[in-house]
């Protein structure tokens, strides 16, 4: 049982790892936004 | 954790672990060079000037968190000031959070540290650059802790960083000590038993013994009671008084700027709405500081489901009778938190009314950073959620349960980290060291050693800047902290399509003449102005070089343009009085020497002593 529990704690956390590696990369990609000169920020 | 480790020795895990978090949120962000993103400016060696202690048109959010910068960097180069201060959030932030959690195992201590100092707030915030207010956000598990003793001396003693961050460290920090410390004191007169037991998870013994004693009825407690509070708020607002007297003394009172309460009002940054976002500890106002990638796609619904189970958690465990003593003082504090940060969402045109009605309202239209009490809450459910399921893995009669539990516990203590990645490494490339073109060491020099008064105005008329040489990334304009003299700029704010009014009685009475197409110089001389420092758009074909015809060019470089204007009028400006501004520092500094007078404690005596049942991971 503690095996299965291991077994399925550690693949969790790998696939999420993944997911989220590959998830960061792709909006890491997305295309800059340009942003007017002066302003703080935008909503 | 083997049975000879001592609760020292779990704090400093809890910091190192809060080091290494630090080390990997900043990344490359930590070579030399300055940091600047939105809020954020380090420079060189800052000045001591007027403005560094509110003095000046501008409000006081600087203070005194800038007095703090420009002592250590007379000592200390100003980049590596500004990386201490950055990585002394992590690390007490985790170190503190950790010793919250009621468990005597070592690693969901340190899951509720990780994920108290790794997620959306924290993350949003760094890139906000509201470094100030995350010294405040640092100091609040610490004050938690102390607040349930109303030991006023323990309370200054935690509040030191936020007292050193200024306003908004004060507010995150410090009123949910005021709730905590009402909340655990009333305990004691009203349900002793539970409050006994609480007590002695968080170093109530004082406390508990006040209220246990209870020998003259319920004057006693109550008298205790009222005691502990009045020193608890006395410690908060003696803490505050160096921007809380240059606040209110200040000439041209505080600008209210109803109009900015849209602008400021948390957005939603998952599917989940803005105050599903704001429970999930992200909502800031800026879409720009979403960290990347964050909102979307499985990950959201992840962190969303670990949320759920931290505050499931949290509840569960203040239900009990056992609960912490800070445990519904803090509970109260999310909630009333939340309510303030939620306030700009759904009520939007009352808190329009409340800033028409009294200014001072203005300070609840960043509402989201209210939600820090929240944040803590869901970072002690999480370290709750990883000694439960250790406790459901290791069967106690078991070899070898503890490396599975173990296994189990880091699975949610590195939870944060997996969901949040573009946190790490910069704020995913987000906060760059950079160093500043060669003219404006040139410049400050120049002004420095000029004798003739007068103050600097600042062109481009605005007070955020893209500089080129810092990769295009917004920040504020660093020429004020750079130079040694009052610095004019138009500080009024954009965000999005909206404009907050300006605060600078000098920037508002100039902006005709500077935002206006005519001659510059006569203007200027008669506004007591000897500078005008150009550090954008300082191309050849800028405006302002006409605009400019009569002034002295000292400094022209493509990242800076200083002009001298010569013979100007002595400058007038109203600033706030000395005598009270410096009485106020002298409390302040007063309350933080005495809180260390005597030996006081840390959050290390509110590890609790659990009888162990089996070996803990």
């Amino acid at each position: 049982m503690r095996i299965a529990i291991a077994a399925i704690a550690g693949t969790l956390l790998a696939l999420l790892t993944s997911v989220s590696v590959v998830h960061y990369t792709n909006a890491s990609q997305e295309s800059p936004v340009i942003k007017p000169l002066y302003n703080y920020g935008s909503r | 954790m083997t049975d000879g480790t001592t609760a020292r020795t779990r704090h400093g895990a809890a910091a190192l672990t809060g080091l290494v978090l630090g080390l990997l949120a900043l990344g490359p962000g930590l070579a030399r060079g300055f940091l600047l993103s939105y809020d954020m400016v380090a420079v060189p060696r800052q000045p001591l000037t007027a403005m560094t202690f509110g003095l000046t048109g501008t409000l006081p959010r600087h203070v005194p968190s800038d007095v703090f910068v420009a002592a250590l960097s007379a000592v200390l180069p100003g980049d590596l000031v500004q990386k201490a201060l950055l990585l002394a959030v992590f690390v007490l932030g985790c170190a503190g959070a950790a010793a919250l959690v009621p468990t005597r195992r070592l690693l969901p201590r340190l899951a509720a540290g990780v994920c108290y100092v790794w997620n959306p707030y924290v993350a949003e915030r760094l890139v906000l650059g509201h470094w100030a207010l995350l010294l405040g956000y640092a100091a609040l598990p610490w004050a938690v802790a102390a607040a349930s003793t109303g030991e006023a001396k323990r309370v200054a003693r935690a509040l030191v960083p936020a007292a050193i961050g200024g306003f908004a460290a004060m507010a995150i920090a410090g009123l949910p000590t005021l709730a905590i410390a009402a909340s655990a004191r009333g305990g004691v007169s009203t349900r002793s038993g539970v409050s006994a037991r609480g007590g002695a998870s968080a170093r109530g013994g004082a406390s508990v013994r006040g209220g246990g004693s209870a020998s003259g009825g319920l004057s006693g407690p109550w008298k205790r009671w009222g005691r502990g509070v009045a020193g608890v708020v006395a410690v908060v607002v003696g803490s505050s008084l160096p921007w809380l007297v240059t606040g209110w003394l200040r000439p041209s009172g505080v600008p209210g700027a109803p109009s900015a309460v849209d602008a400021f009002a948390p957005r939603a940054d998952t599917p989940f709405g803005a105050l599903g976002s704001l429970l999930l500890t992200g909502g800031v106002w800026n879409a720009e500081v979403v960290p990347k990638g964050y909102g979307s796609g499985v990950l959201v619904f992840c962190w969303a489901s670990l949320v759920v189970a931290a505050l499931a958690a949290f509840a569960g465990r203040v239900w009990r009778a056992d609960r912490p003593a800070w445990g519904v003082g803090l509970a109260v504090a999310a909630v009333l938190g939340f309510g303030v940060a939620a306030f700009g969402v759904v009520a939007a045109p009352a808190l329009k009314g409340l800033i028409e009605l009294w200014s001072g309202f203005a300070v609840l239209r960043d509402g989201q950073q209210y939600t820090a009490p929240l944040v803590l809450v869901i970072a002690i459910g999480a370290g709750l959620v990883a000694d439960v399921l250790v406790r459901l893995v290791q069967p106690r009669e078991k070899e070898g349960a503890d490396a599975l539990a173990g296994g189990v516990a880091v699975v949610v203590a590195v939870l944060p980290v997996v969901l949040l990645p573009s946190l790490a490494l910069g704020a995913g490339g987000r906060l760059r060291p950079v160093e500043y073109p060669d003219g404006w060491d040139k410049a400050r020099a120049i002004v420095r050693d000029d004798p003739v008064r007068g103050d600097v105005l600042v062109l481009p008329w605005a007070t955020y800047r893209a500089y080129p040489w810092n990769g295009g990334r917004t920040s504020l304009d660093a020429l004020p902290r750079y130079l040694g003299r009052r610095v004019v700029t138009r500080d009024a704010v954009v965000v999005g399509s909206t404009t907050v009014p300006a605060e600078d009685p000098v920037a508002r009475r100039l902006d005709p003449v500077v935002a206006g197409g005519g001659p510059l110089v006569p203007a200027l001389r008669e506004a007591g102005v000897r500078y005008v420092a150009v550090d954008a758009e300082t191309g050849p074909d800028a405006p302002w070089r006409a605009r400019l015809a009569g002034a002295e060019t000292m400094v022209s470089g493509s990242g800076l343009v200083l002009y001298r204007i010569p013979d100007p009028a002595r400058p007038d400006e109203a600033r706030a009085p000395l005598l009270p501004t410096a009485l106020s520092w002298i409390v302040m500094v007063t309350l933080i020497a005495w809180s260390f007078v005597t030996q006081g404690t840390t959050v290390t005596r509110h590890i609790p002593r659990i009888p162990r049942r089996g070996r803990a991971p």
